[in-house]
């Protein structure tokens, strides 16, 4: 390298070698290099050495800096000069990567050194950090505190009395107290683990050892603690014996650099040979509880030097509420009794850390049987489920990007597959028994709960989620999960893991990368194991026992293991391409189809789907390469066995499931192009009507699973069932004129027909209203055409009203629409088709204002596929008259109304129903906000056009915009009728069941309810969704009152 | 191990006690007991005991009848009346479903969920009830007149009064019980009585008033009397109501107090009042839940009959007692209408609810009312915007009906249940030809 002497060049030169070096902040950390008290100390090659060391910190300008505050501090003088003129190799130069290495990774721990510069004497050396004895580190605290490491119960050296000062032998000189003595002592040698850790050459290798080291030293902080707490009792606490069990993170030896500490105490009375106690438990629990009080305080209470970490006691027993200090035999009869799941799951990771330690291993081995009996308790699956979405949750939306340790992929979703295997197969196993994450999850793959493969990915992930989270945390010393956003911590971050270059860039990648391999691990790791040993992907990948298969089963829900075994094996069996997919794909459906209300259910279906469609090439390479088809699928078959029936019959209708944009409804146009084209080609009645009906079934389908994923709201789901009911009644009529004019020998033309025929959809269709239950409720209208014969007019139009009714009601291989005309003129009694003329008549002398009102929603069906236009169009403007009266409805025919509607309610209900929950008839129910929004239209939709509409929800809209219901008595109207009818609905779709005495009911057992709440979505449990229902309909039934009886 | 539970199982065992009475109420307010074996107990614990709740008044629907009673064993308590040996404890039960959830049915449960709507404000709610009941003599038909113990007045002492040693008597057993009682004395009425429980969470007030209600029943027999809660046993003397104080605390601040303001009041207090004042309408059918507590309303003698509130005004329906200087956490609220045939539990809770609701929305508190309201014309009291309660329960049930209030604290099953009891109630009453119709029209029209 050359140098020039002028001032620009020497100038440019520094700066070059800045940036080789990886310095980012050039201008600041030259003028910082050229700091006197920095260039005086240099080294003879000039400081090459030097500019080297830093440039291989996490963050060059950093520990420049703070070295340059170093080389200036007080005290500092004669250490800085040691280490910064000492040439490379050599102890002194490994100090110096040492110190530099730490300054250029933690500004709290350097900011620390320069306010204690003798700390830079615990950084030199060749003494081992990590990997020390957990003895040797609990004497170094204990001695800190002029205790005694080899007593039994070491106790602290009491403090100086304030105002004098002398200093106490055994203390560091700058101490005042025991306390703070501990804290120093501590930080000295954090420092130290910081150092090794960041002089590593692979952190992720490390880490565990780190992590041990950690929590070892946590362990020896609280001894130390203990013995200050000690200390100040009268009799230094003699007759108590007292354990301090870690938990979480300290149990398991896995700690981080600053968290809480989770701890439990147990405290018994000291026993003379022969049993006796030597002091009343009562009194030992009280000096147990002064003890465990002051220990914390002594940890995390404020004092002259800063607190260590807070000592978090709050998983004993009863939590925050239950006492500090407990007996044995009071944990023991606690867990025996009163403790939640994840409390025994807490317990895996029980360990004595401080204290009694003969206490200790008697606590351990007494909490044991508890924590493996677990999985045998009721409510074990459903707490289970609650556990992981508690791992999911409760992440706020701005910190989910950056979240190391919640979250989906992030810590706790590794911890929680662990500790969930070790519940599940802990009873049988006892090798598994480990407290720390990746020692159990080396146990799990030796024991052949886990595959190989798995384990050791799973624990790179959590390795370099662990690593991250360190060096985060080490920078400020503060106790955080989150990844920064800075460009400039990013980087440090990036350096100081090994990744230089385009270090934030390559963080942030290997960091979603490894979030998404997490997902994928939990579920490879819980659910592939479940297909047996030939269906296995490759040799290393491993099949459970019989027994081990079950319980993991029970463990997330399916209620009939056994079964399941057997629909796994029958997917998997063989050697065909099928079977090899089916490897691939179900461990992901088995976990998906556990969210689910009725797992066992959804792998029972996918099964027969499968079965019939496994040969059908596209199907699992779709479910294979798009896995929002294979989530939609389980979620589907897992939630309602009416689509899982519906896609075993349409097996096409999987195809959809890959691009939601598919289950949109297809729109009438686009359905009759289907129909038109389907009965071109059919010139048989009878199966053209097969025909037709198939393709009503694949929109029911379509229309169902796009329902429940949430792709249709209610109100599009019921139009879109509507338009295939429309698309077969107008087809249909199509096929019934052919069969007419065939059987009257009129030909093929449809020009022949005698007659112009017209089905008016009615009651529900008419309303565009239908559930997948519905029938189709319809008037039929023929007009002549001029000059034919009267009576073969109507025999043709019989003929065709009847085909077409036999044609769509008959029961076949598709499910049938039945057709009524219950409605017409004269109800059952009149005649099944009338002329239009004959309409005109009879509404003109004879009709009833319940007739007006059902005309309400009479929609005359004509369209592309067919129908007449013209006819629709006239018979629109006879019945408008009678639906829409001129000024309203008098008074007689108001009474009448009402008198109808009261009469109604009282007969219809079946006998024996509770009205509460009849969705139909019941109070609030459908009916009920139909007639409110009915006598609306009939009262006011002369004057409002809005009101003419056959749709309830639209009329009701309009009555608000018009002021006739204020906001929310409209409000309460569509909240009833919108739930009630997804509730019909969800009915069908949950048990499979079209009509029946069940269809109308909202059920009362747990199980129904829960499963309608699953699918409605929106609702948390099935008893929310029963006070719901109760609430909605008590409203719309006193706005009904109001609007109908007209009470107040 | 919970700690109470263990305490429950061991007292039982010390104190040789041979059963343990599992107490539930009904949600008409009605005492029900299951008698358990020391040996059941541990089992009731862990699992409850299963009974058949469709016999029991509005517990369940006919189709789930299986309920589970699960002893809350901070309630436990050894009957005194049962002798000391061999003697029986008692523990007030939650209603839960087979499926272990709080049964929506359980009046205690109704309570326990508005208490925690409470407490996720930050509230703890107290009450002091002062309850009011008559002693008659026993009758030996129900043809003859009710004669009460005594003639005494307000306040008598009466020389070897049996009303004393009644008194005497029933506040040591309730003492006994860990009931503490504040204050006892004779009422207006002859054979009138009063006493007072200590504040306390209104939880634990609700268990001790059905508590309080038993024995002093029990005392009552052992004394050869009979003790009555009805609200308006004798037409021309005063009804036993139950004033209720009331008050919320934010942990251990007593939230309506308020230095300096008018009545030492707080912003939430007024606001807490302003509510019970809008909403008193429509709870009055759970606080006043029977036919006979509207003649008590409406039978003047300072019985609370108009909406309004004042400042040691006892004609008002809400009073706020007189400040005792440097007693700030004694601010309190008294709600005047409440009788001693409330459900308790119901109560409280929707009183709970109709003040929390004042506070959520801000109520603007209306002018204290200083006069005697019983003393204004009609015009007078409408010009001053004061509305009368209910005088019926049929006009109660209709208020009722309408309050989504009401509905949401008691939930839908609960309110529908009362809604439904108190029609058929009131039905029943109205088909009675009473010996007042009989006296004034039978021989005269």
């Amino acid at each position: 390298m050359s140098s020039t002497t002028s001032g620009t060049g020497r100038r440019e030169t520094l700066t070059r070698r800045l940036l080789r070096a990886g310095f980012a902040d050039l201008t600041r950390s030259a003028s910082l290099w050229a700091d006197d008290d920095l260039q005086r100390r240099l080294p003879p090659d000039g400081g090459e050495s030097l500019l080297q060391t830093l440039g291989a910190t996490a963050d060059p300008d950093l520990a420049l800096l703070q070295l340059v505050r170093l080389a200036g501090a007080p005290g500092a003088g004669d250490r800085v000069d040691h280490l910064l003129s000492a040439g490379p190799g050599g102890p002194e130069a490994a100090t110096r990567t040492r110190l530099l290495a730490v300054l250029g990774a933690s500004s709290a721990l350097g900011d620390e050194i320069v306010r204690r510069p003798g700390l830079l004497d615990s950084l030199a050396g060749e003494e081992s950090d990590i990997g020390t004895d957990p003895a040797a580190v609990r004497a170094e605290l204990l001695r800190a505190v002029g205790a005694d490491p080899a007593a039994d119960d070491p106790v602290a050296a009491a403090d100086p009395a304030p105002g004098t000062d002398e200093t106490p032998a055994w203390a560091d000189v700058a101490a005042r107290t025991s306390t703070d003595a501990l804290r120093r002592a501590y930080r000295a040698r954090l420092l130290r683990i910081a150092a090794t850790d960041l002089t590593a050459t692979d952190p992720l290798v490390l880490l565990p050892a780190v992590a041990a080291a950690l929590a070892d030293l946590a362990s020896a902080a609280l001894e130390a603690a203990l013995a200050v707490a000690r200390c100040h009792q009268p009799d230094h606490g003699a007759g108590v014996r007292l354990a301090v069990i870690g938990m979480g993170k300290t149990g398991g030896r896995e700690l981080n650099y600053i968290s809480d500490v989770d701890v439990v105490y147990v405290c018994e009375p000291a026993r003379t040979a022969d049993g006796t106690a030597v002091m009343e438990e009562s009194a030992a629990m009280r000096v147990g509880a002064q003890l465990a009080a002051r220990l914390q305080k002594v940890c995390g209470g404020t004092s002259a030097e800063p607190a260590l970490w807070e000592v978090d006691a709050a998983l004993r027993p009863e939590g925050k509420q239950g006492p500090l200090v407990r007996s044995l035999e009071s944990h023991v009869a606690y867990y025996e009794r009163w403790a939640q799941t994840w409390e025994f799951q807490a317990l895996l990771k029980a360990r004595h850390v401080a204290g009694d330690a003969e206490l200790g291993a008697a606590y351990r081995e007494a909490v044991d049987p508890f924590v493996w009996a677990a999985v045998n308790r009721d409510h074990f699956v459903e707490d289970a489920q609650a556990m992981r979405r508690r791992v999911e949750e409760h992440v706020p939306v701005a910190e989910a990007d950056r979240q190391i340790k919640l979250g989906k992929g992030g810590l706790r979703d590794v911890e929680f597959t662990v500790q969930l295997l070790q519940l599940v197969h802990g009873r049988t196993a006892e090798s598994i028994h480990a407290a720390n994450t990746l020692a159990a999850l080396d146990a799990l793959a030796h024991a052949g709960f886990v595959g190989r493969e798995h384990a050791a990915r799973m624990g790179e992930c959590y390795r370099f989620l662990r690593s991250l989270e360190h060096r985060v945390q080490l920078f400020r010393l503060r106790r955080t999960h989150l990844l920064p956003t800075s460009e400039e911590d990013l980087r440090r971050l990036a350096r100081s893991l090994g990744l230089r270059g385009q270090g934030a860039d390559d963080l942030m990648r290997l960091w979603r990368d490894t979030r998404r391999e997490v997902r994928a691990l939990h579920e490879a790791v819980f659910y592939r194991p479940l297909l047996p040993a030939w269906a296995q992907l490759s040799d290393d990948e491993l099949s459970l026992a019989p027994d081990a298969a079950r319980a993991r089963f029970s463990a997330v829900g399916y209620r009939d293991p056994d079964g399941a075994m057997r629909h796994v094996v029958a997917l998997t069996e063989g050697t065909s391409r099928r079977a090899a997919l089916q490897r691939q794909l179900l461990p992901v459906m088995l976990g998906w189809f556990a969210e689910g209300a009725d797992p066992d259910a959804g792998l029972l279906a996918f099964r027969k789907l499968s079965e019939s469609l496994g040969a059908t090439p596209w199907y699992l390479r779709l479910l294979r390469d798009s896995g929002n088809a294979a989530y939609h699928l389980a979620h589907l078959l897992a939630s309602s066995r009416y689509l899982a029936d519906a896609l075993a019959r349409s097996p096409e209708s999987v195809q959809w499931l890959a691009d939601t944009s598919r289950l949109e409804p297809r729109g009438p146009q686009r359905l009759a192009a289907e129909a038109d084209a389907v009965l071109a080609r059919v010139d048989d009645p009878g199966p053209a009507a097969t025909k037709l009906r198939a393709l009503r079934r694949r929109e029911l389908a379509r229309t169902g699973a796009g329902e429940v994923l949430g792709v249709l709201d209610p109100v599009q789901a019921q139009a879109a069932i509507s338009d295939a009911a429309d698309m077969v009644l107008l087809g249909g009529l199509r096929v019934a004129e052919y069969a007419a004019r065939s059987e009257l020998g009129l030909g093929t033309d449809a020009a022949a027909n005698p007659t112009r025929m017209l089905v008016v959809a009615m009651g529900r269709i008419g309303g565009r209203e239908m559930g997948y239950g519905s029938d189709a409720d319809v008037m039929f209208v023929h007009d002549p055409v001029p000059g034919a014969d009267a009576a073969l007019a109507k025999d043709f139009a019989v003929r065709t009203a009847r085909t077409l009714q036999k044609m769509l009601s008959a029961v076949g291989t598709e499910p049938n629409l039945p057709v009524d005309a219950d409605l017409r003129p004269e109800g059952r009694q009149g005649a099944l088709v009338r002329t239009f003329d004959s309409y005109v008549e009879y509404y003109a002398r004879w009709i009833d204002v319940w007739e007006q009102q059902a005309l309400l929603r009479a929609r005359p069906l004509a369209g592309a596929l067919g129908g007449d236009a013209e006819l629709a169009g006239r018979f629109t403007d006879l019945v408008d008259r009678y639906r829409y009266p001129s000024g309203g409805l008098p008074d007689p025919a108001l009474r009448e109304v009402r008198r109808i509607k009261a009469r109604v309610e009282a007969e219809r209900l079946p006998r024996g129903a509770d009205p509460t929950r009849h969705l139909k008839l019941g109070r609030g129910g459908v009916s009920d906000v139909e007639w409110a929004a009915q006598l609306l239209q009939l009262q006011h939709a002369h004057e409002v056009p809005g009101l003419r509409v056959t749709e309830t929800v639209a009329a009701l809209d309009a009555a608000e915009s018009a002021g006739l219901l204020d906001a929310l008595d409209a409000e309460w109207l569509r909240e009833a009728w919108v739930l009630a009818s997804r509730l019909r609905s969800a009915l069908v779709l949950w048990s499979g069941k079209v009509g029946g005495p069940r269809g109308d009911v909202l059920p009362a057992d747990a199980w129904a309810l829960s499963g309608l709440a699953n699918l409605l979505g929106d609702v948390e449990s099935g008893g929310e969704l029963e006070e719901l229902y109760l609430r909605t309909s008590r409203r719309a039934r006193t706005v009904m009152e109001r609007v109908v009886y007209g009470e107040d | 191990m919970d700690r109470q539970q263990e305490f429950v199982l061991r007292t039982v065992e010390e104190r040789d006690i041979r059963f343990i009475r599992l107490w539930f109420t009904d949600v008409l307010g009605v005492l029900k007991s299951v008698a358990v074996a020391p040996a059941e107990l541990e089992q009731a614990f862990v699992e409850g005991i299963g009974f058949d709740g469709s016999s029991i008044e509005g517990l369940t629907r006919v189709y789930e009848a299986d309920m589970i009673a699960k002893p809350d064993p901070t309630t436990f308590q050894v009957l005194p009346w049962r002798g000391e040996r061999h003697g029986t404890g008692r523990m007030f039960c939650d209603i839960l479903t087979p499926e272990g959830e709080p049964s929506l049915a359980d009046s205690r449960n109704v309570l326990k969920r508005q208490l925690a709507k409470a407490s996720d404000k930050g509230f703890t709610f107290y009450t002091h009830p002062e309850v009011e009941f008559y002693l008659f003599n026993q009758m030996s038909s129900s043809d003859q007149p009710l004669q009460p113990v005594d003639d005494g007045g307000y306040f008598d002492h009466l020389a070897r009064g049996s009303t004393h040693d009644f008194r005497r008597a029933a506040i040591t057993m309730l003492e006994s019980m860990g009931i503490s009682v504040e204050f006892s004395h004779h009422e207006a009425g002859p054979g009138q009585n009063e006493i007072d429980l200590r504040y306390a969470d209104a939880l634990t007030t609700a268990d001790n008033l059905m508590t309080f209600r038993t024995v002093v029943k029990e005392v009552a027999l052992e004394q050869g009397v009979f003790a009555s809660f009805m609200p308006k046993p004798l037409a021309d003397q005063p009804g036993s109501g139950m004033h209720t104080h009331m008050s919320l605390f934010e942990e251990d601040h007593n939230a309506f107090h308020e230095p300096g303001a008018q009545f030492e009041l707080s912003k939430t207090g007024r606001q807490f009042i302003a509510g019970l004042l809008v909403h008193a309408g429509e709870i009055t059918a759970v606080t006043n839940q029977h036919v006979n507590s509207y003649k008590r309303l409406w039978g003047g003698a300072e019985a609370p009959s108009y909406i309004c509130w004042g400042h040691n005004n006892r004609s008002a329906l809400v009073r706020v007692p007189m400040y005792k200087p440097g007693k700030g956490n004694s601010s309190r609220v008294e709600y005047r209408a409440l009788d001693s045939a409330a459900n308790p539990y119901l109560a409280f809770a929707v009183l709970l609810a109709a003040g929390l609701k004042g506070i959520e929305e801000g109520y603007e508190l209306p002018e204290a009312t200083e006069d005697d309201v019983w003393e204004l014309t009609g015009s007078e009291r409408r010009a001053l915007g004061i509305a009368p309660l209910p005088d019926s329960l049929d006009e109660a049930i209709e208020l009722m009906e309408s309050s989504e209030l009401v509905a949401e604290t008691l939930g839908e099953h609960v309110f529908d249940y009362v809604l439904r009891n108190k029609r058929n109630e009131w039905d029943a009453y109205r088909a009675q030809v009473t010996p007042y119709e009989l006296r004034t029209s039978l021989q005269f029209l």
